[in-house]
């Protein structure tokens, strides 16, 4: 009985019996990621190759049927637009504004909340909050924050320096937008970084506190460098979110929130996916717009790179905890 | 005395920083209309404004189009991830690495890019004014969500396949009887910023449904106008109140849940 186990493989070449189970292993691999890649191909890749299709042609949304080719008009165009040269400034500033005191308010967060104190979990529930809070939700809460009116800022100011009245979303939009960016996004960093601290085998910091090191040189020369993968995927993530920001500079206009095809922001906050929004939905212009949408991918793809170039520098991935 | 303060002062002043304007919100939303401009805080709470965000934005309906929409999303979305997610951890093809770097780098693409390609797609096969195209996202998984899961499972010891396997079972049974019902807290993060996302996104209700289709975010954005178009901003912040307030349960209650799936799932790829 026990000799008819063997009959198989003999009857059977060994190398085609493996290439069987390879071919069937490799169908069970395709065909459990096979809705992801169906996904890919028909929600991403064409869309993709049909957006950058679109950016070489006079496609307004209605003109299929007689739609020409205008080769790279439209990149062209754009680097000759000053409207969406001022809106790659204002989105590059936003990033220099946001970005640096975002990644140090959230380490400094996680630093803290890390600590062995009372409360720590209210603490965390309460930076992690703006995180939680959805965009229109967070644009309200910032323009009443900072009315001219109704507003606690005015109130506090006021109590300083008697009869101010600052219109801050129209005087000062790009602050009132860097800081609600910071503030929604602050949780969000924090928590991976605690993560990132979790991470750090405690006895490191044990080991270098009976060597004499005081907390700060303990933050400085053992937690630092072991948190740098994690500063750099914070860093990464914050820039490619920075340059995408859309909807908040709208529902902060003043006026009644919402996007109806009015809404442009004040030219401070007139940002360059706010341009790209406003040429495809407003003006109808989907080919220049898909244009000016490659360029942004380009550039979030290009400070990536450079990013990536210099992590060898001073990404420390050497602890395996 | 003086570490304990170093300790709690830092932390408490950050604290109230941040609470300052969600406080202001509650405030806002418990005062009269009349004393919006006037008084700084109310003479006493004010509490039909939530009453009139309920009715003046007809709040159940929108509410309970954003919960069948964010609902249905999340679903769909955390258990084809998960399913993708245990074929990226666990089983071989030709053409793996190369695909699990795709998931990655479409993480870079700006969505705006792909979501004017997409729109123009859902407008030509009819499907805007519909929740079609979130049924279709959904379907194709996410790749913040795939990720999570392949990196979760890969964690699990492969000794559990084997023996499943030598039991006769195939990888779809090993997935639903052994992987998923283990993988509780990645279901619960992905499960709570998938819902969070489609719960609090306002720009793609706002191009591709209508006005009475369409999500409480959508609907929060101006619902709240007197009859001269002036802005009602307390009633205004009731309705924010409780647009948000589910929320702030839900996480308040889920938060351990969250710290874990992130620190187990790691960051180290």
């Amino acid at each position: 009985m026990a000799g008819a186990t063997h009959v198989l493989p003999r009857v059977m070449p060994r190398p085609a019996l493996l290439r069987r189970r390879a071919v069937r292993r490799a169908a069970t691999f395709y065909l459990l990621v096979s809705p992801w890649l169906l996904g890919f191909v028909l929600l991403s890749a064409v869309p993709l190759a049909g957006a950058l299709l679109m950016s070489l042609t006079n496609y307004d949304g209605l003109n299929l049927d007689y739609v020409a080719f205008v080769g790279v008009d439209n990149y062209a165009r754009a680097f000759s637009d000053p409207e969406a040269q001022h809106a790659l400034l204002r989105t590059l500033l936003l990033m220099v504004l946001v970005v640096p005191t975002g990644l140090v308010l959230q380490l400094l967060l996680a630093l803290m909340v890390d600590q062995p104190i009372r409360l720590s979990n209210l603490f965390r529930t309460i930076f992690y909050l703006p995180y939680v809070i959805p965009v229109v939700a967070g644009a309200w809460v910032w323009k009443i924050f900072v009315d001219p009116s109704g507003g606690l800022v005015n109130a506090l100011v006021g109590a300083v320096v008697p009869d101010v009245n600052i219109r801050w979303l129209v005087e000062y939009p790009t602050l009132v937008l860097a800081v609600f960016t910071i503030w929604g996004a602050a949780g969000g960093g924090m928590v991976i970084f605690l993560a990132g601290l979790q991470g750090i085998p405690a006895e490191y910091r044990e080991a270098a506190m009976i060597d004499g090191a005081s907390p700060a040189q303990v933050t400085r020369f053992i937690t630092l460098p072991l948190l740098t993968p994690v500063i750099f995927f914070n860093l990464v993530t914050g820039i490619i979110t920075t340059l995408q920001v859309l909807v908040q500079p709208m529902l902060l206009s003043p006026g009644i929130l919402g996007l109806s095809p009015g809404t442009v922001p004040p030219l401070d906050n007139y940002l360059y996916p706010v341009h790209a929004y406003i040429e495809i939905f407003v003006k109808q212009l989907f080919g220049y717009g898909a244009a000016l949408l490659w360029l942004l991918f380009a550039v979030v793809l290009g400070l990536t790179l450079v990013l990536f170039g210099t992590s060898r520098r001073w990404v420390h991935y050497g602890v395996e905890a | 005395m003086t570490r304990a303060a170093v300790r709690y002062v830092p932390v408490s002043f950050f604290a109230v920083v941040f609470a300052l304007p969600i406080f202001w919100v509650l405030v806002t939303s418990l005062k009269r209309q009349s004393e919006f401009g006037s008084s700084l805080f109310p003479t006493q709470l004010e509490w039909p404004n939530y009453q009139l965000a309920v009715v003046l934005a007809d709040f159940m309906h929108f509410a309970l189009n954003s919960l069948v929409l964010s609902g249905s999303y999340a679903t769909i979305v955390v258990i084809v991830s998960a399913l993708v997610g245990y074929g990226f951890a666990r089983h071989r093809g030709p053409g793996r690495n190369q695909l699990f770097g795709l998931v990655l780098a479409l993480l870079i693409v700006p969505t705006f890019v792909q979501f004017v390609p997409q729109f123009v797609l859902f407008a030509r096969l009819g499907l805007t004014n519909s929740y079609w195209p979130w049924i279709l996202w959904a379907l194709g998984g996410s790749p913040f969500a795939i990720f999570l899961f392949r990196q979760f499972f890969a964690t699990f010891p492969r000794e559990l396949d084997d023996a499943a396997e030598v039991d006769g079972a195939g990888p779809l049974r090993i997935f639903l009887q052994i992987y998923l019902p283990n993988a509780g807290p990645a279901i619960a993060a992905s499960a709570i910023f998938m819902f969070l996302w489609v719960w609090g996104d306002y720009l793609y209700p706002a191009l591709l449904l209508h006005q009475d289709n369409t999500t409480l975010a959508v609907r929060m954005a101006n619902a709240y106008v007197d009859p001269h178009g002036n802005p009602l901003q307390t009633v205004t912040m009731a309705g924010v109140v409780l647009y948000v307030m589910p929320l702030i349960l839900f996480f308040a209650f889920a938060q351990r849940f969250i710290v874990r799936g992130i620190v187990t799932t790691g960051l180290k790829g």
